[in-house]
């Protein structure tokens, strides 16, 4: 392995330990002799892949997941100002919101986080959001994505709401729905309307990657 | 005894429900379906009406309990008044339960700030919630003729839960890997106040405890942190409420829990309100930490919805109480049988649940279809 090579392994490894400050470090000394996009690709998004799996296979944990994510978004912090001079081509762009009536958070910031790790553009609107709000967001940001979190029996249908409000104002074809939560699954993501369901942020990053795909490959 | 008007005797929802915690045989199986939002919806009322005017709550407990025959009422159960007389704000919405808004502790320094030391029978919104204990009593009693045949369910708040809604969520969640001391610190802060509570609702007339844990899960921390910062705690606090009350409780591990399931039954509650798990591996584990003399539960509660799961050891692709809320009655009627032969075989006692609240929307029908399962398979 080149010095090179050990550098982006090392910020990999520093995020999938959890360890901020020398993902900061570590990116700080690659920028030097990497460009941004460089460092994006092959190490925080693999590292943020690699966080992903590992909850996935019950080796990492919300903690773990919340921890890791910190690190990621401090080196990519770094990585901004010349990512936005190098004009790299998005992943895709992606609003993300909780539903109105549902303060809990956690989950949609974890996949805010993974999404931008890798390499999509993620407006989080928070949690408690109105249905408005999400409309108005879908008309300026003009996302391929509207995500929409709920945790709990009591306010995931107000993701149906939503949906249906973008069906009102003839919106719904412009842009793909995801949903997640706790308390979410398929039949119920269908129930909703939503054009797929994702059970934790590992597999909302595969399913946003494959949304954005059909979503380009559709006709007009 | 209980004198129906078909001219048939039963026990009474009191006599069975504590039976069945005590571990002995009722007349059959008994119901409890964490019965927040029938009643409420029975009468066509949001929870905040309900919150504000604690007696229409206790109205559609008491109608609530009378016309789906299930076997307890609760209190307001699964608030925050220990957490909000501490220094959390909590958002009311209009047709849930509170949710935190603003965290009490930011900093370390908040936790000197935060007066500990609190009365539930003055502070905050704790008299409210005795309030209701006590009318529940009231009405329940004179429904009775001087005997109260409906038991009571209250519930306390396990620590890890309390210091959670006092930190919020995500600090609670980093400050568990990051800094476990503090995490503990904080937890045996957050005993007192909530133990205290349970004291008063028992005072107030409660009749059985139910202690939640909804951030311990396989789906929130892993087994070594459940093992060695949270479920220490848990233990804790339930021998506590033994120690202090005397009532049977209940332990509700939310989420799936399965490769923690023997940790779970050590924590000494009597009975455990399952979530969406396999109920045969739960009894498995269950029964062997009570042989192994580790454990002493006497009943399984809930997990209706997931009786025959596609289980990994760690996932498992099910949502929350989804057979109750929007399965045939046939099929809640099939379920319940089969819970009933996998608990009752194992020598526990089983009391048919949702495997987390009934939620709102259930159809009333679908309620109906458990008890009269319970009455129709569960008779002894």
């Amino acid at each position: 392995m080149s010095i090179d090579d050990s550098l982006l392994e090392g910020i990999r490894r520093s995020i999938v330990d959890m360890e901020d400050r020398q993902a900061v470090e570590l990116t700080r000394k690659a920028l030097e002799i990497h460009p941004a996009e460089k460092i994006l690709n092959h190490a925080l998004i693999p590292a943020m892949e690699a966080v992903g799996n590992e909850y996935e296979q019950g080796k990492k944990f919300i903690p773990e997941m919340l921890l890791a994510a910190e690190a990621m978004t401090a080196a990519l912090e770094l990585l901004k100002p010349a990512l936005a001079r190098s004009d790299v081509k998005k992943a895709g762009k992606v609003v993300m919101g909780t539903v109105e009536g549902d303060v809990h958070d956690i989950g949609q910031k974890m996949v805010c986080i993974m999404l931008e790790g890798a390499g999509f553009e993620v407006h989080s609107l928070g949690a408690d959001v109105p249905i408005d709000d999400f409309i108005q967001a879908v008309k300026t940001r003009n996302p391929d994505i509207l995500g929409l979190s709920a945790l709990l029996t009591t306010t995931a249908p107000r993701m149906k709401d939503v949906i249906e409000a973008l069906d009102r104002q003839g919106l719904r074809d412009r842009i793909k729905v995801m949903v997640g939560g706790a308390i979410l699954n398929q039949r119920l993501a269908d129930e909703y309307g939503a054009d797929g369901y994702a059970p934790d942020a590992a597999a909302a990053t595969r399913l946003a990657r494959s949304l954005v795909e059909s979503r380009r490959s559709q006709p007009g | 005894m209980y004198y129906l008007y078909n001219q048939v005797t039963e026990m009474t929802p009191m006599e069975r429900m504590k039976a069945a915690l005590a571990g002995e045989r009722p007349d059959r199986v008994p119901v409890h379906i964490y019965p927040r939002w029938a009643p409420l919806e029975y009468l066509g009322l949001k929870f905040l009406q309900a919150w504000e005017m604690p007696d229409l709550y206790v109205k559609a407990q008491i109608l609530g309990q009378e016309r789906f025959q299930y076997d307890c009422v609760i209190d307001y159960d699964m608030m925050g008044p220990v957490e909000e007389a501490l220094g959390t704000v909590l958002k009311y919405p209009e047709n849930d339960v509170p949710m935190v808004k603003e965290p009490a502790i930011k900093t370390k320094e908040d936790t000197k700030k935060i007066r500990w030391q609190i009365d539930p029978r003055k502070d905050g919104n704790m008299p409210k919630v005795l309030y209701v204990i006590r009318r529940l009593k009231e009405e329940l009693l004179k429904r009775g003729g001087g005997k109260q045949h409906v038991p009571i369910m209250t519930w306390g708040s396990c620590p890890s839960r309390t210091v959670g809604c006092l930190l919020g969520f995500q600090k609670w969640f980093t400050i568990v890997v990051r800094d476990p001391e503090w995490a503990r610190e904080l937890m045996e802060l957050a005993f007192h106040p909530w133990l205290e509570m349970v004291k008063a609702e028992v005072d107030a007339g409660a009749d059985m405890v139910w202690v939640n844990d909804p951030v311990s899960s396989a789906d929130c921390i892993s087994r070594d942190s459940y093992e060695k910062l949270t479920q220490p705690m848990e233990r804790k606090f339930i021998e506590a409420i033994r120690r202090e009350t005397g009532v049977p409780i209940v332990f509700h591990p939310c989420g799936n829990w399965h490769d923690r399931l023997d940790l779970v039954a050590q924590n000494q509650a009597d009975c455990y309100f399952l979530g969406p798990m396999d109920i045969r591996l739960c009894v498995e584990k269950i029964v062997a930490q009570n042989q192994a003399g580790l454990a002493r539960a006497v009943a399984i509660n809930g997990n209706l919805g997931a009786t025959s799961p596609s289980v990994s050891e760690k996932k498992i692709p099910l949502p929350y109480a989804t057979t109750l809320a929007a399965g045939t009655a046939d099929a809640i009627e099939a379920e319940c049988r089969e819970l009933i032969q996998a608990v009752e075989g194992s020598g526990l006692r089983s009391i048919l649940g949702p495997n987390c609240w009934a939620p709102p929307g259930t159809p009333f029908v679908n309620i109906d279809a458990v008890v009269f399962a319970a009455r129709k398979h569960g008779r002894f």
